[in-house]
């Protein structure tokens, strides 16, 4: 009966520990982003669309359906209150850790999401046409701030 | 006096000159057929719609629920259609061929998949 219980009592602790919600940092960032690289396929996917000013302005539209939620309006999380307090935090899609992966990868990433982080797959709630306007989009963030914050965070 | 008829003759035609014109030109530039597209979450009705080449076109969108679009950047179609209202846009095919349109306001969870073809025959 001891047993059981201190067996029970390490279990919670271990489950109390493990859905502590904590930034990935050092090893742990570098482990996941790599594996982000090499794991996330559909690296040599083209964008179909030419990156020209109506592209890019058809996915900033697109992007402001419902990425800007968690993206912000900038794409870099500005106004987004919760932004850092996921785990993992939010990145600002201007980052190199996100500007690394191809056009093919960030169009996968938003088809299908990335599991286990909060990224969910957009395939099928909006066009290919959409989508690939959102990765020209990305390709040409705004600067950091410029376009205010997502109206849902300000009214 | 063959001054005067002669006077007389080109009078009435100018006098009819103006309405055969009208008609003639009426003939040649037909009014636009109206197409009347409903749409609602998540399709188009109905989703493929017929048209020839050089034949002027009145698309009227009519949404049954929230706001709705559609937007063909090759036929130079863009309509959005306010929550539970209608709009119109004229425009004339010059290429023929399929054009695939999709919705073009976030509508929800299905917006990706509505589309509405233009099948453009001649």
């Amino acid at each position: 009966m001891r047993g059981l219980t201190l067996v029970m009592l390490s279990l919670s602790l271990f489950l109390a520990t493990a859905c502590k919600a904590t930034h990935p940092k050092g090893l742990e960032a570098r482990v996941m982003q790599t594996a982000k690289r090499r794991l996330i396929g559909n690296k040599g996917q083209k964008n179909p669309l030419p990156a020209t000013p109506q592209t890019i302005a058809d996915g900033k539209e697109a992007f402001s359906h419902f990425c800007i939620a968690c993206h912000g309006l900038d794409g870099q999380n500005t106004g987004v209150p919760f932004a850092d307090r996921m785990s993992p935090a939010v990145p600002s899609l201007a980052s190199p850790e996100v500007q690394e992966f191809t056009d093919g990868q960030l169009k996968q990433i938003i088809d299908y999401g990335i599991w286990p982080s909060g990224m969910p797959g957009s395939k099928g709630m909006l066009s290919e046409e959409e989508i690939w306007s959102i990765v020209s989009f990305m390709r040409h963030l705004p600067p950091a701030g410029s376009l205010g914050e997502p109206e849902m965070y300000s009214h | 006096m063959m001054l005067k008829s002669f006077s007389t003759v080109a009078l009435i035609f100018a006098a009819l000159a103006p309405s055969v014109l009208l008609r003639l030109s009426a003939a040649a530039n037909p009014a636009p057929r109206r197409v009347e597209v409903v749409a609602k979450r998540y399709c188009f009705n109905p989703s493929t719609v017929n048209l020839k080449k050089g034949e002027p076109v009145i698309l009227v969108l009519k949404s049954t629920d929230v706001s709705h679009g559609v937007r063909i950047r090759e036929l130079n179609v863009d309509v959005k259609a306010p929550k539970g209202g209608q709009a119109e846009v004229e425009f004339t095919p010059q290429v023929s061929g399929d054009f695939v349109g999709h919705c073009s306001v976030f509508c929800g969870a299905g917006h990706g998949s509505m589309t509405l073809t233009f099948h453009v025959s001649g």
